[in-house]
């Protein structure tokens, strides 16, 4: 039957069965329309194939397409009549025998036939070849022109790169080895294969044999540097038990440490959960309450169970340690699932105590939620300074995804209505957040698909034909690349900036994992987690990845460590990596100027600060503390004005505070504050008040000073009135309260001299 | 020649004969192992009670698989004690080809009660399910190994597992309720295979074993004993035998709608597959399962419909976009099913627990399955 149907629609609609279809120099020139083959027996196989899978293909048929304008051209056998026949289409540009891979299919078509879509370039010549990897049975196709459409711009494409001779599973796109730059990390029982990424580039592979590991890592791969030698290990999440491989001194070999417990292992992390400064494992337990190696930073591993996430039957799938209270303690949301009845699928959110326990904050946050899911795609997709989250559904037997914006008083609100994630069809166990097109508003990659952020909650998804894997920045490029086994996508970026923040901790464990990195400038606030351990199954960098969209700087970042430390760095160059070791961050030099250095009395001088770097406060200190006062300004302003009352010579100082902390100097200029009389302090210093300090009657002991004016002045520099008495050179200060004043005297040539004296 | 050996020496024999045979041309498991019974009553007089047997209920699990006395003389033989009853099932579960023998043992008296073809029969308390797994031609020396027995025991409060492993020596079994690997190789149809044999945890055994979180057993369905099993006696329906013998109700359906043995090649691939569907993947894909947030239902009883099969069903997960369907007609390779009956990974093979080897003879009864069809009605 169906061979006489295929025959039948051949007969009608195509333009001819040529035989002329072997190989690639004879090939079958064709054009936009239906052509048809009785059989897939060309003897030329193509080299190598332009998508993934393998290529044990006997024969193939030769077509060459040469457009007379540019077109965006469609290949595609999804025909009803061509029944279950299983073909693949590879298209190639270049000529026979220097032939480049434009584009291929396998199974976008109904029942595995195939659809490919490729932009042509007029008069270039196009082979499209059909090999019989599947199948050897004829079938119909149909080449079809269309007007290219234009990309949107902000939307980024990847590159495919096959890696050569890999050992094992890609399982992790992670620095190993301490330099930042993420390598590519695969395994398999008696194997680690780290491709480290040079700075030029490229990648130099070193294969390090294990003892047999007693788990591998078949549900997740964790890095995090445990010992904190500067070399990454590993933690291999197994179905019966977990392995920790750890790196001696120098990265030259890995020993492998594996506990005797059960565990179904599901998402694994590494991150410090008593706050200790030292790394400890995570390891979410499928059947059995969550399991946990507090590390004593000694290299000792010791196994729990019980107190994060205790549910007798489990249902542990994504773990993902996140701060969603912004006290700078990671905290751990679990994306759960079980089937059957019972509340094991119901999801946790424990919020982290600081001192190693942790409290059950699911149902008051309202994140326990029933949703079938493997894991949560946690990020601040807003930029309102809290991390939000795009909970995943991996099955719609309990409901579909739920987007949940965090309203930073520690609970949740569900946005899901109409942002896009409630009409996105797709499930997956996968589901992680990047900025893959560098917008400055993070995404959300699911298998074959990217969820790009609008930027006002909303997503809009367009398809890829890549899947959730681990996810770097693998040339170092700036826009993040994902791997999918042994195929690495290359992200091939747009004209948005970016910055990427590594981190080391001192204090805090050596990755900084747990650390809040937060960058500033005209969008507002942009914040990250760094994280060991996202999405389900693989480990992707540590470094903290930041889009900037066209934003051309950058004003600050800050780092808030584990520990509590708080660094900050200003005005980071764009489209660079920025490193920020624990407490290195810089306090501010303090330096400013003065409008003048010497006035008349009653007159005010600005000073200027010009304090470095990232200054965020000041404080401005005169000495003596009166005689002057603040005009239209107080002791934090950064350009104060001073007005000083009385004739002397004051001393200014300034303080410089950044996130790092206070100047370690004190600026200090000095003013000198003249007599509108124009004598100087120093003939009259003969002149003595006393007593000193003094309760009911201040005496003037001038010498040969004829007083001819008496004036009293408050510190404020506020006038207060006095009855001077020339009888005894006396006044009465009963009534004045306890204090500092001025006596300004003037003496019998119109000099005028200041005293200070102190009421009890 | 035969005729003056005695019974125990006769059986051991023909079971020998049977395993060398079949190793030319088939597995090992679907040979039925001829098992003595106790000895059958005696018309006028009742059953005899099963005296040698003890399961006391406030002290299981023993710690020595002996002290349950459910075997006669040396306790390798697995020669059951009167009124341990052994039984198979149409079916059964692949287990890195390890081989099974399975006994019911119910205390004197009491009866089990059939509920449906695909239900378990109701077993009264104190009832147990013993089951010993073993290897012949284990290498290098070929002898026959045993493993492990696993025991269910139903309490009051429900059922049990105990899980026992057995020495070097063959001569006890240690319960051992954590897990453990054994690394063995074994001759199979002359091919040597080895495994990383795994010894189930409770938390492994409750995964598979449970509806709705509480502990079930899984094999003793109607539809699985609903067949013949040569005792010493003689061959009998085994559902029928169980009646005679005292230790079930004589309620049974004049018609059980039953699996078959799948790797039986006489028989129509479609009952082959979803019998072997039944026995090693319904226990997770049935509601109230472990995974029935999944779209499958592969008890026998629900595999009528193609779509709870599979047949046509996009998989929740992308694995990879060569892998449409989780049974594309006609293209076993775009099916997940059998990606993932093919496969050894922990996380992509099928069935999850049970196997760390690949179910050959399974993975081709699939393979010809999917080729035979070409709609979506299977």
């Amino acid at each position: 039957m169906k061979k006489i149907l295929l025959s039948t629609f051949i007969a009608i609609f195509s333009q001819g069965i040529a035989q002329a279809q072997q190989s690639c120099a004879t090939a079958q020139v064709i054009n936009a329309g239906v052509y048809g083959m009785t059989a897939i027996n060309g003897t030329q196989v193509p080299g190598s194939i332009c998508i993934s899978g393998s290529l044990t293909a006997t024969a193939a048929n030769w077509y060459k397409y040469t457009p007379t304008q540019d077109y965006a051209v469609t290949i595609t056998s999804d025909f009803p009549s061509n029944g279950l026949t299983d073909n693949r289409v590879n298209v190639y540009t270049g000529s026979c025998g220097a032939l480049t891979c434009v584009d291929g299919d396998d199974d976008s078509g109904n029942n595995a036939l195939c659809v490919v879509t490729f932009n042509c370039t007029a008069n270039n010549d196009y082979y499209i070849v059909f090999d019989n990897q599947w199948s050897s049975n004829g079938f119909m196709f149909e080449l079809i022109e269309d007007t290219i459409q234009t990309p949107n711009p902000t939307n980024i494409t990847f590159s495919p790169v096959s890696l050569s001779s890999v050992s094992g599973s890609v399982m992790a796109a992670v620095d190993m080895n301490g330099d930042h730059l993420d390598d590519i990390v695969s395994v398999n029982a008696t194997t680690i294969q780290i491709r480290k990424q040079n700075s030029n580039g490229t990648f130099t592979t070193s294969n390090y044999t294990t003892t047999t590991a007693q788990n591998t890592p078949s549900w997740s791969l964790a890095a995090g540097d445990l010992n904190e030698d500067g070399y990454n290990d590993l933690l291999y999440g197994g179905g019966s038990g977990v392995t920790f491989m750890i790196s001696d001194s120098g990265g030259t070999g890995y020993t492998q440490v594996s506990g005797p417990e059960y565990v179904f292992s599901q998402r694994s992390n590494f991150v410090d959960m008593n706050n200790d400064g030292h790394l400890d494992a995570f390891v979410c337990h499928d059947v059995a309450p969550n399991v946990y190696y507090i590390n004593d930073g000694s290299g000792n591993l010791t196994f729990n169970q019980g107190g994060v996430g205790d549910h007798p039957n489990g249902g542990n799938y994504g773990s993902i340690w996140v701060d969603y209270n912004n006290d700078q303690l990671p905290d751990l949301f679990i994306a759960k699932c079980r089937g059957g009845a019972g509340t094991a699928k119901i999801n946790e959110l424990h919020k982290n105590n600081g001192n190693g326990t942790f409290t059950n904050v699911s149902n008051g946050t309202n994140m326990a939620d029933p949703i079938q899911t493997w894991s949560s795609a946690w990020n601040d997709f807003d930029n309102d300074g809290w991390m939000d989250v795009v909970v995943g559904a991996s099955s719609n037997a309990d409901g579909m995804h739920k987007f949940m914006h965090n309203n930073g008083d520690g609970t949740f609100t569900d946005i899901t209505s109409g942002s896009g994630i409630d009409t996105y069809p797709g499930m997956s166990i996968e589901y992680v957040s990047y900025d893959f097109n560098n917008d400055g508003f993070a995404d959300v990659l699911t298998n074959s698909n990217i969820l790009y952020n609008n930027g006002n909650n909303t997503f809009t998804t367009v398809p890829y034909s890549i899947s959730v894997g681990s996810i770097g920045d693998l040339n170092n490029d700036g826009f993040l690349d994902v791997l999918n086994g042994s195929t690495l996508h290359l992200n091939q970026g747009n004209n948005n900036n970016w910055l990427t923040v590594t981190v080391e901790g001192t204090n805090s464990n050596k990755n900084g994992i747990g650390a809040r990195v937060e960058i500033y400038g005209a969008w507002g606030k942009q914040i990250r987690d760094v994280r060991s351990g996202v999405g389900f199954r693989y480990m992707g960098t540590l470094n903290a990845h930041f889009g900037l969209g066209t934003a051309s700087s950058i004003d600050s970042v800050i780092v808030r460590w584990p520990s509590g430390n708080i660094d900050l760095v200003c005005n980071p160059i764009k489209n660079s990596v920025l490193h920020i070791i624990e407490n290195s961050g810089v306090v501010p030099t303090a330096t400013f100027t003065a409008g003048s250095n010497t006035i008349d009395e009653g007159q005010s001088i600005t000073f200027t600060d010009a304090s470095e770097p990232c200054v965020t406060s000041w404080n401005w200190s005169v000495d003596p503390a009166s005689g002057w006062q603040f005009t239209n300004s107080n002791s934090s302003s950064t350009n104060p004005t001073i007005t000083f009352n009385i004739p002397g010579t004051y001393v200014v100082s300034l303080e410089a505070i950044n996130g790092n902390g206070s100047s370690t100097n004190i600026s200090v200029d000095t003013i000198q504050v003249n007599s509108t009389a124009g004598l100087t302090e120093t003939a009259l210093s003969n002149i003595v008040l006393y007593p000193n300090p003094v309760n009911n009657t201040l005496h003037i002991a001038n010498g040969n000073f004829g007083i001819t004016g008496v004036r009293m002045f408050s510190i404020l520099g506020e006038e207060i009135s006095v009855s001077y008495s020339t009888n005894d050179s006396s006044l009465p200060v009963t009534h004045l309260k306890s204090g500092t004043y001025f006596l300004e005297l003037t003496g019998n040539n119109g000099e005028r001299v200041v005293k200070r004296f102190t009421k009890q | 020649m035969m005729k003056k050996f005695t019974a125990l020496f006769l059986f051991f024999s023909i079971v020998f004969a049977i395993v060398l045979n079949s190793c030319k041309k088939e597995p090992v498991e679907p040979t039925i192992p001829e098992v003595p019974e106790a000895p059958a009553p005696t018309p006028t007089e009742p059953t005899p009670l099963p005296t040698g047997v003890s399961v006391d209920l406030s002290t299981v699990p023993y710690q020595k698989l002996s002290e349950y006395r459910f075997f006669k003389g040396q306790m390798k033989d697995q020669v059951p004690e009167d009124g341990v009853m052994p039984y198979q099932l149409a079916s059964s579960l692949f287990t890195d080809y390890a081989l099974k023998k399975r006994f019911v043992w119910l205390p004197s008296g009491l009866k089990g009660t059939y509920i449906a073809d695909n239900k378990i029969i109701e077993l009264p308390v104190g009832a147990a399910l013993i089951k010993t797994f073993y290897y012949d031609n284990v290498q290098p020396s070929g002898v026959t190994k045993i493993l492990e027995t696993r025991i269910m025991i139903k309490k009051s409060t429900g059922w049990i597992f105990a899980e026992y492993v057995w020495n070097e020596e063959q001569t006890e079994a240690t319960l051992q309720m954590d897990g453990s690997n054994i690394p063995i190789s074994w001759s199979q149809n002359g091919t040597i295979k080895s495994a990383n044999y795994r010894i189930p945890s409770a938390l492994e055994c409750l995964t598979c074993h449970k509806t709705n979180n509480n502990p079930i057993p899984i094999g003793i369905q109607p539809q699985n004993l609903n067949n013949n099993f040569t005792y010493t006696s003689g061959t009998f329906n085994q559902l029928q035998h169980w009646v005679s013998k005292g230790i079930l109700e004589n309620n049974l359906p004049a018609n059980i709608v039953s699996t078959i043995d799948y790797k039986d090649s006489s028989k129509p691939l479609r009952e082959r597959l979803r019998s072997f569907l039944d026995i090693n993947c319904a226990h997770c894909h049935r509601e109230n399962s472990h995974c029935d947030y999944r779209p499958l239902r592969l008890a026998y009883s629900e595999t009528i419909l193609p779509e709870n099969m599979g047949i046509c069903v996009t998989p929740d997960e992308t694995l990879d976009p060569m892998l449409i369907k989780i049974i594309l007609p006609g293209n076993f390779n775009k099916s997940m099913m059998h990606f993932r009956l093919s496969s050894t990974d922990e996380s992509n093979r099928m069935p999850l627990l049970g196997r760390t080897i690949i179910d050959e003879e399974a993975v081709q009864l699939l393979k010809d399955y999917i080729t035979s069809i070409n709609d979506c009605n299977g």
